[in-house]
Parts: C-alpha cells; structure tokens; sequence
C-alpha cells in the first residue's frame, strides 16, 4: 500500500473527512479540558460523568430520534443530574463525594444500557459504548466544531483565573477570584465536550481523548501553559492517527483513537527522562524529594 | 514613615458558620509596620479572623476597616500566604511562574506582564533569595524554599499588609529559623505581618504583639503581656483543647 493509499485515500470519504474534523476539533478542547482533569485529580470523576450521559442520550432518542440537538441536551441533562445530584448527597448525607458520584454513574449507566437494549432501532448498543466514525453527520461535526472553539476561547480568555484555580484555588479567592464559576464553567464544559464527542468517540471511551493526552503531556513538561499545547498536540497527532487505523483496521473509532493516544501515553511513561519510570529505576527507586 | 496608626480595625466582628460561632464580637486594632501573631486552639478562629481581613467572610455582626477602607476595596494592599500543603507541588510550575502570580490581581486577566511586572517579580526573588532557582519545578525545592516561594509572590504582589496561615507548619527547624529571620527584616521596613501560629514559644520568639482567641477574644496587645499564665489558661484549657498550650508545632 503505497503512503497515498494509506493517508489520502481514506478521506475521499465523506464520513471520513466528517469524522476525522470532528475528532480533531475535540481533540483540541479534550486536551485542553484534560490538563484540568488530571491536574485537579477529577480524573476518575471525568470517566464517571462520561458514562452517566448515556440515559440522557437514550431518552432523546426515543423522544425525538436522531436529532442531533436533541441528544445533546438529553446528555447534557444527565451529566448535569449526576454532577449536582453527587455533590447533593455528599452534602445531605455521610456518603462522601466519591461514593455518591460512583453509586449515581453505575445506576445512570446502567439504566441507558436498559433503554438502548430495548430502543426500537437498528442503532446498536457499541456505537454508544465505542463511537462509530460512519454516524458523525453533518450536524455532529458542526456540534463539536461550536464546543471546541468555545472550549479553546474560555481557556484563552481565562487562562488566569484557570491556572490560580487549578494550583492554588485559595490563593485564586484571596485575590478576589470567584472559585465556584470557575469550577461550575469546567463541569460544564466538560459535559459539553464530552456529548460532542459521543458519536466519535462513544461515551465509554470519550474521556480516553481528554486524559490520555494530558497526563501524557504532565509526564514530559514544567510549564502549565507548554503541558497544555503539548497535551493539544498529542490529541490531534492522535485523532488522526486513530481515525486512519479505524479506516484501515476495520476498528471502532473511539477504540483506535484510544489505542493511538494510549501508546504515546505508555511511551511517556516509559521514556519521560525526568518523570519517567526508566529514570525512577535508574536513580535505584529514590523517592522524590518532599517538602 | 513609622506611624503607628491602626491599619486594621475590628469592631465587634462576628462570624458565623451555620449555628456555629466562630467568632464571637471581636473587638481590636492592629497597628501599622508591625508582627502580629494570631493565636488559639483549633476552632478558636485563627484562621476565620484572616479570612474575614480579606472579605470573603460574610460576617454576621460588626465591621472590618483596612486602613481606612472596606476589605474588599483594599484587596491590592493585602497580601495573603495559604498553608504550603493546600498545592499539589508537581504542579507543571516554576519558581518564577508562582511568583508572577502575585501580579494577576493588579493585571485582570488579559495585560500581559509589563517590564515594571517584571522588575517587581525580579525583586521578590531577589529579596527572599531565590533568584537562582527561579527556572525550577517547584517540587524540586526544600520545605524552608517552598515557603520562601509564597512569600515572594504576597511580596510581588506589592501590598503592605501580610496575611500567613499557619507558615511554620511543616518546617524543619531549619526552615522556621529562616521564616523567623524574613518576618523580623519585614516588620523593620515597616510591613504589617499577621500570622496565625501555633506553636507559643515561637510565638514569643518572633512577633511584637499577639491575639489570642478562644472565638471571642481574651487577650491582645505586646506579645508577651498577651501570654501570660492567666490568658493562656483561659485560652486553651478550658474544655475543648486540653493539650494545646504545649510546644505542638504541627497544625489541625
């Protein structure tokens, strides 16, 4: 297969060309969303909300079929229901903020793989789950083209108050910071980026594109603002990658996506020469240096 | 220019936190260019009587003047120094990062840095003495550094009045005679330190005056008349904190 047939060929397709912009465009604001992810250690909490979208995607399916708004709104319920409905029971009862998010994800998620089993469609199951590159339509991609500029315009325009939050949120409020909009606008954001990105990514594996490239970039840099263009640069390099091997390999295209950012993630780990676990090895497992 | 006029004023200032009181109608000047140790057991309102210095503290009773203004008009003047341990030090951050940080108030989010933001940057780790390590990670610090780093970003930030939350918490006795050597040189250029602090005899070691809560207030004035035998007693051992006179540098 000659280098034209490998790269240029698949995007003669139009889906294709739908599906590799949609990913790039999220590929963008995920490793920008991703950086606050992982250094605000929401991480896990970042999975859970993902998973907890899918009744509200199923229920506006069957209210409203494939409507691209539709779906969008109804994840975007969902994930906003779990976010305030976690943070309502650690506040009312003794269950700590984890266990409520944990309790709430699995009983959302396994109420949308109940809805979607029983859809009246010939939608199945593993596109939610995995994403399906054949099903970004027009709409789609103008979707997640609209989060992601607005995604990178929040961040150019608040990097400040982004950055005094995520390091030192009470710093950030001495000096007149308002903490809870800031973080109230990431939740957001977040969930927004994450419906965008169901179609391409599946709702199981949308959060591979937000954290994979940030904590790959966490591994390799010092400066918060090079970790997020890193972070920026490893998601595209990885969207495009990602959507050839899913042309190529036959492969879901939220699982190829995954898997391309997964190996430079597990490179990181391995190669980084500061933070790296060659490095820790070699310096005989000594442990970092604590205040 | 050393006046002694009272840079803070408190008048009657209580705060509460759903039914719980955690200060009770305090009552206090602070005079200008000096050290002020703010002391108590844990819950006595150290902490809540900073807070409530810089505004975010809605209070239930009374009224708070920084100088001659309202906290939240006041904000640029006074500077605060969280506890060390509130920040994840590998965060993706220099030295020099932090310390810029102590320009974002005055800068709003979008003006860049200028040269005058710079130079004061500059002074900041130049006066705290880490100047040379301004191009490293954070993580990559002493304990003793790592306050250092805080203290240069309140300096850079170029107010006169400093608020610290608990700073001998997890030093070394190393690093807490170095803090005590800074707090001395500030308060002689004239800046007013506030700091709630633990440990007592570090308390009369290092500041000129002293209050001592209990969430109302039993004592404040020269360091050592606020210690006393008496005030001590009242402060600490009744009820709630039975231990907490001794020489217990770690905090809550």
């Amino acid at each position: 297969m000659s280098l034209h047939d490998f790269i240029i060929v698949p995007f003669s397709y139009e889906f294709m060309r739908r599906g590799l912009v949609s990913a790039m465009f999220l590929g963008v604001s995920g490793g920008l969303l991703g950086c606050i992810l992982v250094l605000r250690r929401m991480a896990l909490m970042g999975d859970a909300l993902s998973h907890s979208l899918l009744p509200g995607i199923a229920v506006a399916w069957l209210l409203f079929g494939t409507s691209t708004t539709a779906l969008f709104f109804g994840g975007l319920v969902a994930g906003l229901l779990t976010a305030i409905g976690s943070a309502l029971l650690s506040r009312l009862t003794r269950v700590k903020e984890d266990a409520a998010f944990g309790s709430l994800f699995v009983l959302f998620f396994g109420a949308g793989v109940a809805l979607i089993s029983k859809l009246p469609t010939r939608v199945n199951l593993a596109d939610f789950l995995f994403g399906n590159v054949l099903g970004v339509s027009p709409s789609d991609m103008r979707l997640a083209m609209v989060v992601s500029i607005g995604t990178a315009a929040v961040f150019v325009l608040f990097h400040r108050s982004i950055l005094l939050e995520t390091f030192d949120p009470v710093f950030h409020r001495a000096t007149g910071g308002k903490g809870g909009l800031v973080h109230m606008s990431f939740l957001t954001l977040t969930v927004l980026n994450l419906v965008a990105a169901m179609q391409t990514m599946g709702v199981v594996l949308a959060l591979g594109l937000f954290l994979l490239p940030a904590v790959s970039a966490y591994l390799w840099c010092d400066r918060f603002r090079s970790m997020l263009l890193l972070s920026v640069g490893i998601a595209l390099a990885g969207s495009v990658s990602g959507i050839l091997l899913s042309f190529h390999a036959g492969l879901a295209s939220g699982a190829s996506i995954v898997l391309c950012l997964g190996a430079v993630f597990l490179g990181s780990v391995v190669l980084s020469p500061k933070y790296g676990a060659v490095t820790a090895l070699r310096r005989g497992l000594a442990p970092r240096r604590h205040p | 220019m050393l006046t002694r006029e009272n840079i803070l004023q408190f008048r009657g200032v209580t705060v509460r936190y759903g039914r719980l009181t955690a200060l009770d109608s305090i009552t206090l000047d602070i005079p200008c260019g000096e050290s002020t140790a703010v002391l108590g057991g844990n819950g006595a309102g150290k902490s809540t009587l900073l807070r409530s210095i810089l505004g975010w503290q809605p209070l239930a009773a009374g009224e708070i003047r920084v100088g001659d203004s309202h906290p939240h008009h006041a904000r640029p003047r006074v500077a605060y120094v969280p506890q060390r341990h509130v920040v994840d030090w590998d965060f993706p951050i220099t030295v020099r990062g932090v310390v810029e940080q102590g320009r974002y108030p005055s800068l709003g989010p979008f003006r860049r840095l200028s040269e005058a933001d710079q130079e004061l940057v500059n002074g900041a780790l130049d006066e705290l003495g880490i100047a040379d390590l301004a191009a490293r990670q954070i993580r990559m610090l002493s304990g003793g550094q790592q306050q250092r780093v805080f203290l240069a970003r309140a300096v850079a930030q170029g107010g006169d009045i400093f608020l610290l939350d608990e700073p001998f918490a997890g030093l070394d006795l190393f690093g807490a005679e170095e803090l005590v050597h800074i707090l001395k040189n500030w308060e002689k250029q004239g800046r007013t330190v506030l700091a709630a602090v633990h440990d007592l005899a570090l308390a009369r070691a290092c500041f000129t005056r002293g209050i001592l809560l209990d969430t109302s207030l039993v004592a404040s004035g020269p360091i050592a008349e606020v210690l006393s035998e008496a005030n001590v007693d009242r402060a600490f051992r009744q009820g709630r904190c039975v231990h907490g006179a001794g020489h217990e540098g770690h905090h809550a």
